[in-house]
């Protein structure tokens, strides 16, 4: 493999972190922590730093408990993808990671509701579904797609690849 | 009362009781691997200790809190309010810092949901 183009490749891109591999709370942990030291190099608000953060947690948070609670092996196929990138004064935060293919339809669908929200409704719908959800062990509040959405000027992107008869490739990326 | 007294973490809360100042501390940031499991032994605290005692002030200074974090300080919230309708003298303070308008915007939103005294002060963090 060829070093020189893949970091030519990061830099055209404007890649500044990534990770590939399995996935586990230390690594987003450590993650989180470099990215904020990263930004806070930069010339940008607090306020900013702490949006990217916030999207990026509540994103690798989601997809973690996706892959433990479904039991999706961590090593290989159940690896997860992170990338934060500058996209000229915005900063993107992506992941990729396989789903089963039976889950996507209702996630995708997710995701369009709360595109389709207002800020307002997506505030009073955070609401509701903090007020509704309960607190169980080994599962979020359900409202992290919410809280990104909430902190993007842009719609939630997405995109999804088939990679065979059970799994799909899901990719997700939030700007901030 | 049995103490409570949580080492800080870089993702997890520091939580302690001052007994003499009737006072629960909670500081740091908050997005633990499992939220509900890291929180669930502080409300039972929390329950207990109102059970016996009818004074407390609740010193909550985190800036960043993930969105189970969230739901798991609501639930405090409601168990500080439910002691407040029973007559309990419980009380919030909110510490943010003037940079970090996000978390003013939390506090107001939970201020919204009860109705003891909840203060929000806010402070300038010394820049290195």
């Amino acid at each position: 493999m060829d070093l020189f183009q893949l970091r030519e490749q990061f830099s055209t891109e404007g890649i500044l972190m990534c990770f590939n591999g399995p996935f586990s709370h230390s690594i987003i942990e450590e993650m989180g922590t470099a990215i904020r030291n990263h930004l806070a190099a930069e010339n940008i608000t607090r306020m900013a730093v702490q949006d990217v953060f916030a999207v990026y947690i509540e994103m690798t948070q989601n997809v973690r408990n996706y892959l433990s609670s479904h039991n999706i092996r961590t090593d290989d196929i159940g690896s997860a993808t992170v990338l934060i990138s500058r996209q000229g004064e915005r900063y993107a935060v992506s992941s990729g990671n396989v789903m089963l293919k039976e889950d996507v339809a209702a996630l995708l669908a997710r995701i369009e509701r709360i595109n389709a929200c207002t800020p307002d409704e997506l505030k009073k719908e955070i609401r509701r579904q903090l007020r509704s959800s309960t607190a169980e062990p080994g599962k979020g509040a359900g409202i992290g797609l919410m809280e990104m959405a909430k902190r993007s000027p842009a719609k939630l992107e997405y995109a999804v690849r088939d990679i065979d008869g059970r799994f799909a490739f899901f990719t997700l990326k939030t700007l901030v | 009362m049995r103490p409570l007294d949580i080492e800080q973490s870089t993702s997890t809360p520091g939580i302690r009781f001052d007994a003499a100042q009737r006072v629960l501390k909670i500081w740091g940031e908050s997005y633990p691997e499992n939220s509900f499991e890291f929180y669930a032994p502080v409300q039972a605290w929390l329950k207990e200790y109102l059970s016996a005692d009818r004074t407390l002030n609740l010193d909550v200074n985190v800036s960043y809190l993930n969105s189970s974090s969230t739901k798991c300080m609501l639930d405090l919230l409601d168990t500080l309010q439910e002691a407040h309708e029973g007559g309990a003298a419980v009380t919030l303070t909110w510490r943010y810092d003037l940079e970090n308008p996000r978390s003013l915007d939390l506090a107001e939103e939970f201020q919204e949901e009860v109705s003891f005294p909840f203060a929000i002060t806010s402070y300038q963090e010394e820049k290195p």
